[in-house]
Order: C-alpha cells, then sequence, then structure tokens
C-alpha cells in the first residue's frame, strides 16, 4: 500500500509541477468544442446521439494527451530501472498509473462536460444522474486500456505518434458503447434502455484493467 | 571475504546471455565475499552492463545461475530486489522532485516505514543535506551522482551495482565519488563496479576483472596489481580474445 501511495505522490507532484499535461488536456478538448459548435451553426439542430458523440470524441482526444505523458517522467534519467529494479509489484505500478489518469482525465472533465452543456445544451433533451456513471464508466476503460498502450509504448522514440495508432482501433467500441449510452440519455429514454450499452463499456473496463493487472510486468521489462 | 564470514554474498556460474545469437556473455562464473568490491573492466560490448542487468533482475539470463547469500533468488518475490541497489550513468532520479522527495518516493518503493531519519543520515554521509529541498534538476552532475549513491543504500543492500559511475563527471566530482567509493568498501560492502577507468577502478578495488567479447578473461586480487601492469593485462588479454 506504501508503495502504491508513493507512485501515485510522485505521479501527481510531478504532473502537477509540468502544469502542461493538464493544460493542454483542457485546450485541446475546448478547441474541439468550439470548433463543432461553429461548423453546427446557430439555430441548427443535430440529434442526441450527434451531440454525444462531439462530447466523447473532445474527451478521447484530450484523453490522449494525458496518457501520452504518463510514462515520460519514467524514460528521463531511466527511471524506469529504479522501479524495475525495487521490489514494487509491476501490478501495483499498473494501478497507480491508471489511478493517476483517471484522476487527471475526471479533472479535465469537471472543466470539458459543463462546457459542452453551455455550448450543446439546446441539443439534449434530458439530463440526468446516470451521467456521471457513463463518465465513470468510460473513464475506468479509457485510462485501463491507455495505460497499458502507453507502457507498450514507452519504449519507442516516436510514442506521441505510435499511442493513438495502436489506442484508437482498440477504443472504438468503448467510445461507440459511451454515444449509444449517452445519446439514448439526451434523448429522454429511460434508463432500461441504455443500461445494456453501460454492462458492454463496464465489461470493457473491467477486461482490460485485468488484462493490465497481469501483462504490465512483460510490458514494463520491454522497456 | 571477511574473517569469520564465509558465505559468498554473490556467487555466479555458466552465466550465458545470447541476443538474437550473438552471445553477450558467454560461461561467465566468480565469486565475491561481503566486503569485496570487484572492478570490471572491458571495451564497449564486453558484456559489462548486460551482467550488471542480469545481477539487478533487469535481465533473464539464457542459461547459468546466481546465488545471493547462498540461495538463488526468487525475481518473482520482491524481497530479492532488496538486496541490490544500482548507480548507473543515468541517475534514475524524477528531475521535478526534490532531493528529499526522491528518496522518500524510492524508501516507499522498499517498503521503509517512516523513512525520514535514515534519509537524513544518508544525506549527510554524501554531504548533501544542505540541498535537501533543492529540485534535482537544478543539481550539477556531482550531485546527482551522490544523490544516486544515497538512494542505492536507502534499502541497506548486500550487493552494490555500480554501471560506469564516472560518466560525465568532472575531476573533483570524480575525486569526490572514489571518496564516498572507499567509504563504502571500507564498510564492508560487496560492491561491483563496471568502468573503462583502469586507474580509478583499480583504486577502490580489491579484485578485478576483465570481460573482452562476454567472456570473463582475467579475475585477480588486486594484491601487486598496478595502473601500469593491469593496462599491460588489459591490452594482452584483449588482443588475445
Amino acid at each position: 500500500m506504501g508503495a502504491f501511495v508513493g507512485l501515485i505522490k510522485k505521479d501527481l507532484t510531478v504532473a502537477l509541477r509540468r502544469k502542461e499535461t493538464f493544460v493542454s488536456m483542457v485546450f485541446f478538448a475546448i478547441l474541439i468544442l468550439f470548433i463543432m459548435n461553429m461548423a453546427i451553426g446557430m439555430g441548427e439542430k443535430i440529434s442526441p446521439d450527434m451531440a454525444a458523440g462531439i462530447l466523447w470524441v473532445a474527451v478521447l482526444f484530450s484523453s490522449i494527451s494525458g496518457l501520452g505523458s504518463t510514462f515520460s517522467m519514467e524514460k528521463t534519467n531511466r527511471c524506469i530501472d529504479g522501479l524495475l529494479i525495487s521490489p514494487v509489484h509491476s501490478a501495483t505500478v499498473f494501478l497507480a498509473k491508471m489511478t493517476v489518469n483517471l484522476a487527471f482525465l475526471s479533472l479535465a472533465e469537471m472543466i470539458i462536460v459543463p462546457l459542452f452543456l453551455v455550448l450543446y445544451g439546446n441539443h439534449v433533451q434530458s439530463l440526468h444522474l446516470s451521467l456521471l456513471l457513463i463518465i465513470l464508466l468510460l473513464n475506468l476503460g479509457l485510462t485501463s486500456i491507455g495505460t497499458l498502450i502507453s507502457g507498450i509504448t514507452a519504449g519507442s522514440r516516436r510514442n506521441d505518434v505510435l499511442l493513438p495508432i495502436l489506442l484508437f482501433p482498440v477504443i472504438t467500441p468503448l467510445i461507440a458503447f459511451t454515444i449509444k449510452a449517452t445519446g439514448a440519455l439526451f434523448a429522454g429514454a429511460p434508463f432500461q434502455e441504455y443500461a445494456p450499452w453501460l454492462k458492454l463499456t463496464a465489461a470493457f473496463a473491467l477486461i482490460f484493467s485485468t488484462a493490465g493487472y497481469f501483462l504490465f510486468e512483460h510490458v514494463l521489462r520491454e522497456n | 571475504m571477511a574473517a569469520g564470514d564465509k558465505q559468498p554474498v554473490v556467487r555466479v556460474e555458466g552465466l550465458t546471455m545470447e541476443f538474437h545469437g550473438i552471445k553477450a556473455l558467454d560461461d561467465v562464473g566468480f565469486c565475491l565475499g561481503r566486503g569485496e568490491f570487484l572492478s570490471l573492466f572491458g571495451p564497449n560490448g564486453a558484456g559489462k552492463t548486460t551482467l550488471l542487468k542480469i545481477l539487478g533482475f533487469l535481465l533473464k539470463p539464457t542459461a547459468g545461475h546466481v546465488w545471493m547469500n547462498g540461495q538463488e533468488p526468487d525475481t518473482r518475490n520482491g524481497n530479492a530486489r532488496k538486496e541490490i541497489g544500482l548507480v548507473s550513468h543515468n541517475s534514475l532520479l524524477y528531475d521535478d522532485l526534490t532531493v528529499m522527495e526522491n528518496l522518500e518516493f524510492y524508501a516507499s518503493l522498499y517498503g521503509i516505514v517512516n523513512p525520514g531519519e535514515r534519509i537524513e543520515a544518508l544525506l549527510g554521509r554524501v554531504v548533501l543535506y544542505r540541498q535537501r529541498h533543492l529540485m534535482v534538476k537544478i543539481l550539477s552532475r556531482g550531485m546527482q551522482q551522490r544523490l544516486s549513491i544515497a538512494r542505492s543504500l536507502l534499502n541497506e543492500p548486500s550487493l552494490l551495482l555500480l554501471d560506469e559511475p564516472y560518466g560525465g563527471l568532472d575531476p573533483s566530482a570524480s575525486a569526490m565519488l572514489t571518496s564516498h567509493l572507499k567509504e563504502l568498501r571500507d564498510q564492508a560492502r560487496t560492491i561491483i563496479m563496471v568502468t573503462h577507468d583502469l586507474t580509478r577502478g583499480l583504486e577502490v578495488a580489491s579484485k578485478v576483472g576483465i570481460l573482452s567479447r562476454g567472456k570473463l578473461v582475467f579475475l585477480q586480487n588486486t594484491d601487486g596489481i598496478n595502473p601500469e601492469n593491469l593496462s599491460d593485462h588489459y591490452h594482452r588479454h584483449l588482443e588475445v580474445h
């Protein structure tokens, strides 16, 4: 437990001192939301599914910036060797990195989601607290697979290029499930109607969290 | 070996490492007791760093065995890793953390509870106590290397591995590092250092070895060895192999 807390504290301290990760995450999402809003035009109506798509595409692109920096601090001065030579289990490193990514993504969404509601609120027919559940499940899925793949690409010199190339195809089903669930919620459908999409999202998050937990030993050693 | 202490701290037998059919290490074997300091020399690509990576559990050998304190360590068990300290030419330190924060972080990885006193004592020994609240990125290369030594000693390792610790140091920082290494040697720590620098390596060692193309071609106590005849040995063995 001490190592888990120590890893989280270290990652948060470094990320907060560098600042650029969080700033670029939020800036990128804001840019997407404004550009899409201008493209749709004043007074034009879009479907709830499309509004949901805009929200999650903004979140997805914003998360790439955060996920890409997960291991950058470990590459400087070969700090990764310090982790590998220590007695800490690789699964603990995975869980700590995933928790930090989850924290930063959730923090970014605290800015992105309200801004989305301001800009696209007229396309949303219904809003319910279950949006928080959708956000939580998406975040778990996105950060589990994102942490695993950012670990895989960390050893590459072109980490920034490789990460989206590997991540996007794998993450597409998760984004599709989330858009379907959010679209139904925005359209005012009852919870039972979009619950199957949430179950798929939860299954996705569970599978990739488990995979990361057991595979991270091999991922770290390849760096 | 220290008197009355017969158990070797590290014993290596038939250690072989192949990368894509090329032998980086070829049937390497040696034994070190408590307090022995082995300086390993060899040209680039001789297998020195590969050997240290195997001893530090960063690589699994293709063949051969390593015994630590009489037991073959189970690398899946974190306890085996508690016996190892590593100082390399990379500092393994986080630039955006202070000196104290770096050591507190590593202490948490090794499960050291209330590490404050130990950290302060180590910082005193490497003469960095006054710099404890400074960010690592503003420390000089020599200071970072001294902090690396403090980091590697946090867990009181039985075996300390030093990979080219003189890399990038100016003469005064090198002299300071030599004095710290002598201090560690005098505390009866078992140390393996790989280096290109014959003079500095010999100055601190109790045993010297030469690796050439993955083979340990020379291994001897330092009694009767001086920089001149070590240089002769070095060049003769590299020519033969």
